[in-house]
């Protein structure tokens, strides 16, 4: 299974929810799979995904689900601390692991070799780490929604990218109708 | 803690219903983290490093809050690229709180060379300053956070290490 495959099972269990999406080719699959309102595309900034949706779920009574990959975490190690101390259970987060930057080429990141995303989110005090197959990532997702606990789900897959193209809506336009979401 | 400009800023941020704050601390920021701790009135929560502050105000902001991050002039430096693909894309209004920590009086040498950089960055990235030398010069604090929900987009309180020293 590839991330553009695990993106298609995740979609169906995250329409009720705010979804912060990372840069790059993940946003453009997730875009091309379906693209609906409550989706926040990230554009620019590569590492802050899962930091924007921490401060998102600090702010609203909706479950956030920040859609996040091995390498941007990488750049952002730091986040998942202050999510071990302050992060409400309204947060959650699939960090799609393939071992690779896709966006930039599939080089390999480390996490393809020695570095455990799992036990380092464990380690700045994330409780509930859950480390999968993709397959299984939407299952996973659906019972942590359902049991209000938050939740970092870390989904093995393959590294590869789907040919699909850049996100075109403005800026301004994905924010409000993000904003239009959060308040209704 | 007596500290009437640190009680100045705060109040005046929360006038303007600025409602989440994070911080990257500095000892001339500490009085006014210590206000914020304490504040059951706010959501603050403080950040590891300036970017993720950042995004966490951007997070919040696509909450519909207005929102401050406070840090020093130096991790200006690491965050260029949050301001301009993140907070100045999607055109949110941040407030930042900044200590110049690289200006006169400043004893740690290390402090000077982002110091002089600082103005003309924030120059260069079209970012609107207040610069606080003076105690009165914090009296447009309030219209600076006006401008940037008028502006949409982030504006910067710099604060003298002069000034801020001096708040005990």
């Amino acid at each position: 299974m590839k991330r553009y495959a695990l993106l298609k099972t995740l979609v169906p269990v995250m329409r009720d929810s705010l979804v912060v999406c990372n840069i790059g080719i993940p946003s453009q699959e997730l875009f091309a799979i379906e693209d609906r309102d409550n989706h926040f595309y990230m554009l620019g900034s590569m590492g802050l995904c899962t930091s924007i949706a921490l401060g998102l779920s600090l702010n609203t009574t909706k479950n956030v689900i920040a859609l996040e990959g091995d390498g941007s975490m990488l750049m952002n190690l730091s986040t998942l601390a202050t999510i071990g101390n302050r992060g409400p259970n309204n947060l959650f987060a699939v960090i799609i692991d393939n071992g690779s930057y896709g966006s930039t080429g599939d080089q390999a990141s480390y996490t393809s070799a020695a570095t455990s995303l799992a036990g380092i989110a464990r380690a700045a005090g994330c409780e509930r780490v859950i480390e999968c197959n993709g397959d299984a990532a939407a299952e996973h997702l659906e019972g942590a929604l359902n049991e209000g606990q938050s939740t970092l789900i870390i989904a093995k897959v393959e590294s590869g990218n789907e040919p699909v193209p850049v996100v075109p809506l403005h800026p301004v336009v994905l924010r409000e109708r993000f904003r239009a979401c959060v308040s209704h | 803690m007596n500290a009437p400009f640190s009680r100045q800023i705060i109040d005046t941020l929360k006038d303007k219903q600025v409602t989440f704050f994070t911080s990257v601390p500095c000892k001339l920021l500490a009085n006014m983290i210590t206000l914020l701790e304490q504040d059951t009135a706010v959501s603050y929560h403080p950040a590891t490093r300036e970017d993720e502050g950042l995004g966490m105000c951007a997070g919040a902001s696509l909450a519909g809050k207005t929102t401050c991050i406070l840090m020093q002039d130096s991790g200006l430096g690491t965050i260029i690229n949050a301001l301009a693909a993140l907070v100045q894309f999607y055109q949110l209004p941040i407030v930042m709180l900044m200590s110049y920590r690289g200006s006169p009086g400043e004893p740690v040498p290390a402090q000077a060379p982002m110091g002089m950089l600082t103005p003309e960055l924030l120059k260069l990235m079209q970012i609107p300053m207040l610069h606080c030398h003076e105690a009165k010069d914090l009296n447009e604090i309030a219209s600076y956070v006006d401008f940037a929900r008028v502006k949409q987009g982030p504006v910067v309180i710099l604060l003298d290490f002069h000034l801020m020293s001096g708040d005990q």
